[in-house]
């Protein structure tokens, strides 16, 4: 049973009690949404997006053009420019803010299925803005809805900035706007057809190419601001000289032009039963097993439908539904969720505290200690701002398992022992921890008494079969 | 001289004849053969690695980053200097370039443009698998993908237990303690896990040989030619996106050629008899503006070339059908057209080292799109 304080959030650290009830300990942390953890400095997407991407946007163009004779001199001025906006440094502050959430906060469930949610909801990290807002959205679109209806999460992330910009809704154009008119403009699809593959019914709803452009028809005019000065990092708007005027047809359903379009078509997809069963089935892979069955499914279809839609309510299901299959399956887990368990019952310093991370400036370069989340989580291979593909990282183990990626676990253990207190290198330590979160602490001692140090301990017990699953 | 589109036409027609009979697959299955893609990320400007000789409209359009040293690959068509071992290997018959050729991707979006030629289809983002995967599917080729990279690289998923390198600065546990886990794997029946580790236990890790792609490339030469090593290895060149100072001879543009200049080079030496049975392509997501921009660098673009090596290579030529770099010959008045579905280079390559039927490859892998058998005239069977 103890697995399951894995499972659906990090484990049991070494100063923890051992909750009586594991499963009302997991439910109740799932109606509020409390504050952030973090100590130090959050900066909001605002201040991300109209001050140091913009900054960033406006004076590359600059740079571009001063160096262009000087390939030596571009890569500096890029480099310089870099550090003058804290781009090397906000993907690491943002990984800490996220890590304190997942090992030192008193509701861990809640962050394990923030991530979820995050990766659901993934942003395309490619051009460089992302480093300034996938952060902030994270935490000021996803976190806050995560006591909302499962409709207002999918609304407010369709019309973020990050996730506009990512799926290029800003150059989705209706090809019969006024902005059309002289410039021959039409429709980009990519945000569209996102919305209904992977953010809600998913393919087997059965929807078709001509679903996809009517609802990429509703989504026309919403765009990023733009000004000649300000470039494209303004907030998002409804600007309907680009929305195509007209009826559309999504679903065999009839949407009015204008601006509630989107919020109408969303509301019907979230009610669609495809929606419920791809959003089960995706709850239950993360958490259970890549190959969910229909029974696991059931009554998190059943809470989504009862409480349309209401998210505290399907977490709850899902949350019942992992401790129901709890010693069934364990599910072998991706590597940040494997390094995170492994900080927490080891009791590592991390992520690095906030009063270093303060200390950071603006406009100069960040120490190793500001860059060292996402270097450590680059090296992992699994940097969570940093997904490639709108549908995030894979949640099959097969995706998980290659001999890169077993090697960077081997590795981790080992050389994460310097992230150790020394007052925590001794058997007795270990054996604390053992007994939180394993089923049967005898079977693992005995494993662990062929190591002959501590960080030998550290080693074998975080790649045992046991711990790599939960 | 100045090339005609209907004179190229004929040469290479002329050509294809000449070497049609040639690779008819009774010699399948003999030997291991290979794949290598090359991915050059940010968009391979084509004009620049293979441009064309004589044309003086293009020499006034790019003035100020025009080669003015250049390597010589046929009448036609001069070769950046950077690439010299590309051109050792067309000297041996073990190189040639397919000109004007893109992948169906007009839209100038390095993301989409990447997920795409990954992904092999034509709409970005709506494929979750690569066509390189789902080739390897079709072939019945499980783990026998390596990608020199930490993540797996969209390209060959579709495929299980892909294998990869990328090696971190840091040494693996002691073997003493690698035993006790895989004994632990074994006991707990982890059977993926285990074949894993026994991977990883063959990999030599006390020493840091670095990740930049020469050192990568000598390592996958290795593994190839191992006879029951991976038969798919996937690299990947970044920084081709040279808005600013792309530079002639020596710009930043060089730099990234030089790069995949040394991947050839270090692959040729590792693969040592392997070599043969090879082949190494260029993959890239659009090439770049005929004309130099404002900041002596190029524009993001469509057609480019892609460049072809191994021994598996039926014939050192610059294929393609020429479309033109005058104003009305230009993609939108700006960009070198596409004459070929750059997909049907790939296809047929497929087709050649995995032995396979090209009309399979086309429907499964690529949906029944319209493509090009080329297998006869680009490759040996």
């Amino acid at each position: 049973m103890k697995n399951f304080f894995r499972k659906v959030a990090f484990g049991i650290g070494p100063n923890e009690e051992v909750p009586s009830d594991p499963l009302n300990w997991a439910l109740n942390q799932l109606d509020d949404i409390p504050n952030l953890t973090w100590k130090g400095r959050i900066p909001s997407g605002k201040e991300m997006i109209e001050i140091h991407a913009r900054k960033n946007q406006i004076e590359l163009k600059k740079i571009r053009e001063k160096y262009k004779n000087d390939k030596k001199l571009l890569k500096i001025g890029i480099e310089k420019l870099k550090n003058e906006t804290g781009q090397g440094f906000w993907p690491s502050l943002e990984l800490s803010i996220r890590h304190t959430e997942a090992i030192h906060s008193t509701s861990p469930v809640l962050a394990k299925l923030w991530f979820f949610w995050s990766n659901h909801f993934a942003i395309v990290d490619g051009s460089f803005r992302t480093q300034f807002y996938t952060g902030p959205y994270e935490r000021e679109i996803i976190r806050p809805n995560l006591n909302q209806s499962f409709e207002k999460l999918v609304y407010d992330v369709t019309i973020s900035s990050a996730m506009i910009h990512s799926l290029n809704n800003s150059d989705n154009v209706g090809p019969k706007s006024k902005s059309a008119k002289n410039k021959k403009r039409t429709i980009n699809e990519n945000h569209a057809r996102e919305l209904l593959e992977l953010h809600t019914v998913s393919p087997a709803s059965g929807y078709t190419q001509e679903d996809i452009t009517q609802l990429a028809y509703i989504m026309t005019g919403w765009r990023l601001g733009w000004s000649k000065s300000t470039k494209d990092t303004m907030p998002v708007e409804f600007d309907k000289d680009y929305h195509q005027p007209g009826k559309k047809s999504v679903f065999g359903k009839t949407y009015k032009s204008g601006k509630k379009g989107l919020a109408n078509v969303i509301k019907d997809l979230v009610h669609h039963p495809n929606c419920r069963d791809f959003i089960a089935t995706k709850l239950c892979r993360y958490l259970i097993t890549d190959n969910p069955t229909e029974e696991m499914k059931r009554p998190i279809i059943k809470a989504f439908k009862d409480s349309d839609g209401f998210l505290p309510e399907i977490h709850k299901a899902a949350i019942k539904v992992a401790f129901e299959y709890n010693d069934q399956y364990q599910k072998f887990q991706n590597p940040e969720n494997w390094f995170l368990q492994m900080a927490k019952l080891a009791d590592f310093s991390w992520p690095t505290s906030s009063t270093i991370m303060d200390l950071y400036e603006v406009g100069r370069k960040p120490q190793s200690a500001h860059t060292q989340p996402e270097h450590k989580l680059y090296d992992l291979g699994h940097n969570p701002y940093g997904s490639k593909q709108p549908n995030g990282f894979s949640d099959f183990e097969v995706d998980w398992m290659s001999p890169e990626l077993l090697i960077r676990r081997l590795v981790f253990a080992k050389d994460c022992f310097e992230l150790t207190k020394s007052k925590n290198n001794n058997f007795k330590f270990y054996k604390n921890i053992v007994n939180k979160n394993f089923n049967k602490p005898e079977k693992i001692f005995n494993y662990l008494e062929k190591a002959n140090k501590p960080y030998e301990i550290q080693i074998l017990l975080f790649n045992h079969p046991e711990f790599l699953r939960a | 001289m100045k090339i005609n589109r209907r004179d190229f036409l004929k040469t290479t027609a002329a050509t294809s004849l000449f070497f049609a009979g040639f690779g008819l697959p009774s010699f399948a299955g003999q030997n291991k053969k290979n794949l290598v893609v090359i991915m050059l990320e940010g968009g391979m400007d084509g004009l620049c690695a293979v441009p064309i000789r004589g044309d003086k409209n293009f020499k006034k359009l790019r003035s100020e980053i025009n080669l003015k040293k250049t390597l010589k690959l046929t009448s036609d068509f001069d070769l950046h200097p950077a690439l010299e071992n590309f051109k050792a290997l067309w000297d041996q018959n073990t190189a040639s370039v397919f000109h004007a050729t893109s992948i169906p991707y007009k839209g100038r979006s390095h993301f989409e443009g990447q997920d795409m030629m990954m992904s092999g289809g034509t709409v970005p983002y709506q494929e979750k698998t690569g066509w390189l995967g789902r080739g390897m599917k079709l072939a019945g080729l499980k783990g026998n993908g390596l990608a020199m990279s930490l993540p797996m690289p969209l390209l060959i998923r579709g495929v299980p237990l892909n294998n990869n390198y990328f090696p971190i600065r840091s040494s693996l546990p002691q073997k003493r303690l690698l035993n006790i886990i895989a004994e632990e794997f074994n006991q707990y029946s982890e059977k993926d896990l285990s074949e894993t580790l026994s991977i990883v236990r063959n990999r030599d890790l006390n020493y840091f040989p670095g990740t930049n792609a020469a050192t990568l490339a000598l390592e996958a030469g290795k593994l190839l030619s191992d006879p029951n090593g991976p038969r798919v290895a996937v690299f990947k060149v970044e920084n081709f996106d040279t808005h600013a100072a792309q530079g002639g001879e020596n710009g930043t543009h060089a730099d990234c050629l030089k790069e995949y200049d040394q991947i050839l080079k270090a692959l040729k030496a590792s693969l040592g008899s392997t070599f043969k049975d090879t082949l190494i392509l260029t993959l890239t997501e659009f090439g770049r503006t005929v004309k130099q921009n404002g900041g002596k660098g190029t524009e993001h673009g469509y057609g480019t070339a892609v460049l072809m090596a191994g021994g598996l290579i039926k014939k050192s030529e610059v294929h393609g059908d020429w479309p033109g770099l005058k104003k009305k010959d230009l993609f939108e008045g700006r960009d070198l057209n596409s004459t070929m579905d750059a997909r049907s280079i790939y296809a047929s390559a497929m087709s050649t080292v995995f032995d396979l039927d090209f009309k399979r490859i086309q429907k499964d892998v690529f949906w029944g799109d319209k493509l090009d058998n080329l297998s006869d005239k680009l490759f040996k069977a």
